[in-house]
């Protein structure tokens, strides 16, 4: 990676070769479908599912967005890092912050 | 052409480093970038656990089927921006430029109806410190709601209005020949910012549309 | 450590150009280095004018000097411009610039543009700083703790929150700079298991830097909006949560503690091995540490809440996950001891803070344990114990390593050596004069003395002397370097490339070194602290 002066200079072209153009129109389909189902099963009485699956289908379609249109599963693996960390860290905010909110009991005054 | 004149900063050694620094910069800043709008996010989470009614009545006051079709939007601006990186990758000029543009003018179009948004809910008295006229035992509820949904979606048009004046540049300069198959990494920046901007949407729509639609 | 020649001295980088101009507008990291350098100089003294203040007015009990307002703004003053515009620029903004292209071979950081950007950031941040303090400052404590910042403070809240959201940023593009260099630039051969821990540290810094501060950036955006509108999700009165606030503010402040110590750990870890001229004992350990620290760090912020109304349940854990952490802190200590073991020790000035260093860390780390355990931290919560030990952190830590450091490569930065004897008796002066400014603030916490309050009761007032005493004597020790080094600047002796002797990169080319760092690329064969034992 970083064998200057030692290597002669690399060519031009460089990152991931394009994808086809059906992966990203298919993408494209799945994540409209997608958005379509998670319209449709926040219409039906599932209970706590509705949120299970509204947030399913979230990750799912930011997961379809990351690999394919922004190249993750082409591109250097560290940028795959790079981008787990910052959900990483914000699932540690969320998940510490609502260890307190979700444990929370009113203590009474001993008097 | 311009492109292949293109010369590398004298920091870097050849055009491959200059690549690999330029993506991972954007990229630990869209690290930051996540953990900006993650704040708010956490927030939400963290309020409607304490109100989970409020928060389920307030979510049936915004527009659904607008929300809906804004989603669209977004998800379909971003596959057009990354058929246009192909498109130059590939050589094409003309394709990349109006991909580009279409992407822009839905990126426009999103910002539209989300305005058209705003006014009706203005008009219900849903803007809370401007016009908020909710009553009942939910009124606090929604009110912090309401609070919640302007900071994520004032946030986030402000990145999609950053975005669009980004990609009418892009478009600009692939017209003009900047970018070809060799060098077209601020191109690619671009696109990797607007495809953010789609992702956040993409958690902002079930958060803020889709609660207690079934109840 | 590299086969470098030493070409006739070229052009150094301060003889690129003499005017203003070429100062305020260059893109090179060793100038931009010297005007984090000057801005943070700066904002060191004024905070500590504020801190002079402080101990004065706590030299009787009555609160006879001045008012309780303004002793709030003091504290608030103080605190803002110590965190944001000494303690966290100062050694990744001035030390790790000037160092970190250079240790890792590189011609400069990744995006010179974006140092040179971050660097007006946090003028602008300061200059609203300013502004605030000239308005008539903010009371709210440096915490802007709600619904008090939002609802009821009648000072300034608004200009220094603006003030610290943009110096934010600075911080976001600094570490941003460091994460791609350190990723991308280093010199053929420089792998990541030969980065001096320096580099490393910068780099763990860095992590902590990008992934923190924008929660704290939207944190102080959400108080602004709640008071401008009073509306939003703190403020009790609306039903909204005042401790969702504290938990956003310290999962970024107690980060920022290890943006503070972990550079300070890097800078001591050079020092300490130059010192006894020995290899760093564990580097890998070392390493293992650096990055244990900063990710652990993200963990443990409820231990600022355990009597905030916070979750007892929470507590537990957040109390677990604070003894963790001083797990690595330990091995760090361990190490550098070991290293100092059958070392060839010289007491030179850098070696005295580095020394200094591990002194005051290990007192401030131990008494961080009885804070992190909840039934003591409830009687010790606010009081001055708290304060005592986090400035044995900031500023026994943080504050004697950028000391320490700013004189181990003050003749590489300016090309000039400093006088030993004056640095050996300012780095001794300053020992004494901190513990005797801090260690009497531990008896007073434990004693019960609350922080923040401008009166006390009599009963605390020999202790409170012998602290207002010492910070006498430590602001002296501050002022003497200031002087000696500006000294040093026009009468001090001419340095060679390596003054010192030492390993590492940075002492293979010129000093000051030229614009590009080195004449030619080095290539490095092996680790770093190639000392002879």
């Amino acid at each position: 990676m970083n064998a200057r002066a030692a290597r002669p200079q690399r060519t031009h072209r460089s990152g991931p070769r394009p994808p086809s153009l059906g992966s990203n129109l298919w993408t494209l389909a799945a994540l409209l479908a997608l958005l379509a189902l998670s319209a449709g099963s926040a219409l039906l009485k599932l209970g706590a599912f509705n949120e299970v699956a509204n947030l399913g289908i979230a990750i799912v379609k930011a997961l379809l967005v990351l690999t394919i249109f922004m190249r993750l599963k082409t591109d250097n693996a560290l940028l795959r890092i790079v981008a787990s960390a910052g959900f990483a860290w914000l699932a540690v905010l969320i998940a510490l912050s609502l260890a307190d909110a979700l444990t929370r009991v009113s203590l009474l005054p001993p008097w | 052409m311009n492109a292949r004149l293109h010369t590398v900063p004298e920091q870097f050694d050849d055009p491959v480093q200059q690549r690999e620094a330029a993506t991972l910069g954007m990229w630990a800043f869209l690290a930051t970038e996540i953990l900006f709008f993650g704040v708010l996010f956490a927030g939400y989470t963290l309020c409607r656990v304490r109100f989970p009614d409020a928060f389920a009545a307030a979510s049936r006051h915004t527009d659904m089927l607008l929300g809906t079709i804004e989603t669209a939007v977004l998800l379909t601006s971003s596959c057009a921006v990354a058929l246009s990186v192909r498109e130059v990758q590939l050589g094409g000029r003309r394709l990349a430029t109006a991909l580009l543009a279409l992407t822009a003018a839905l990126g426009i179009s999103f910002l539209v109806m989300h305005g058209f948004e705003y006014y009706a809910e203005y008009e219900e008295g849903l803007i809370p410190a401007i016009h908020y006229t909710q009553h009942g035992v939910y009124a606090h509820g929604i009110e912090i709601f309401y609070c919640l949904y302007y900071f994520i979606t004032g946030f986030h048009s402000l990145h999609v209005t950053i975005g669009v004046v980004l990609l009418l540049v892009m478009a600009w300069r692939t017209w003009h020949r900047a970018y070809d198959a060799d060098y077209h990494t601020p191109l690619e920046l671009t696109a990797l910012y607007w495809h953010l901007v789609d992702i956040v949407w993409i958690f902002v729509y079930p958060l803020i549309y889709l609660v207690g639609r079934a109840g | 450590m590299s086969t470098v020649e030493l070409a006739s001295p070229a052009r150094s980088y301060l003889e690129e150009g003499y005017g203003l101009r070429s100062w305020l507008t260059t893109h090179d990291h060793k100038r931009i280095a010297v005007l984090y350098g000057i801005g943070i100089t700066f904002f060191f003294f004024l905070g500590g004018l504020a801190a002079a203040l402080i101990r004065w007015e706590l030299v009787t009990p009555a609160g006879d000097l001045v008012s309780a307002e303004t002793y709030n703004k003091a504290f608030t003053f103080h605190g803002v411009v110590m965190v944001w515009f000494f303690l966290i620029p100062s050694i990744p903004a001035t030390l790790g610039n000037f160092l970190l292209p250079l240790m890792i071979g590189a011609r400069d950081v990744a995006f010179p543009r974006l140092n040179l950007f971050s660097w007006y950031l946090y003028v602008v941040g300061g200059i609203f700083t300013l502004g605030c303090l000239l308005l008539g400052g903010v009371d709210t404590g440096w915490t802007f703790y709600t619904p008090f910042s939002t609802m009821f403070s009648n000072s300034h809240v608004l200009m220094a929150v603006v003030g610290v959201f943009i110096v934010g940023f600075s911080s976001i593009f600094t570490g941003l700079n460091f994460i791609v260099t350190v990723h991308t630039m280093r010199a053929p051969g420089m792998t990541w298991m030969r980065l001096p821990l320096f580099v490393w540290s910068m780099y763990a810094v860095a992590l902590v830097m990008i992934l923190a501060t924008p929660v704290l950036a939207m944190t102080l955006s959400l108080i602004g909006l709640e008071r401008l509108f009073g509306v939003g999700i703190f403020d009790p009165a609306l039903g909204g949560d005042p401790v969702l606030f504290q938990h956003f503010f310290w999962f970024y402040s107690h980060p920022a503690v290890y943006i503070m110590i972990l550079p300070a750990m890097g800078v001591v870890s050079e020092l300490i091995t130059h010192g006894a001229r020995r290899r760093i004992f564990g580097y890998r350990f070392m390493v293992y540490a650096i990055i244990g620290i900063a990710v652990v760090g993200f963990l443990v912020w409820g231990h600022h809440m355990f009597v905030a109304g916070q979750s007892m349940y929470a507590s537990i854990v957040f109390s677990i996950l604070s003894f963790i952490i001083a797990v690595p802190s330990a091995i760090k200590v361990f190490n550098w001891t070991a290293t100092l073991y059958k070392g060839d020790i010289s007491f030179d000035a850098p070696m005295l803070y580095a020394l200094g260093f591990v002194g005051l860390f290990m007192l401030g780390g131990l008494t961080g344990l009885f804070l992190a355990a909840t039934a003591l931290d409830v009687n010790l919560t606010d009081t001055y114990f708290v304060v005592a030990h986090f400035h044995y952190i900031m500023v026994g830590g943080a504050v004697m390593a950028y000391l320490g450091g700013i004189h181990y490569w003050w003749p590489k930065i300016t090309g000039r050596l400093y006088s030993e004897a004056w640095a050996r008796f300012a780095a001794i002066l300053m020992f004494f004069g901190f513990n005797l400014t801090f260690f009497p603030q531990y008896i007073l916490g434990w004693e019960g003395m609350p922080r923040r309050y401008h009166e006390y009761l009599p009963q605390f007032q020999v202790w409170n002397v012998l602290s207002s005493a010492g910070a006498t004597i430590l602001g002296v020790a501050y002022v003497l370097p200031l002087v000696y080094l500006a000294w040093s600047l026009r009468y001090g002796a001419r340095a060679g490339a390596n003054p010192w002797d030492a390993t590492g990169l940075e002492w293979q080319t010129s000093s000051p070194p030229p614009p590009h760092n080195f004449e030619q690329v080095p290539v490095v064969h092996e680790g770093p602290y190639a000392y002879r034992r």
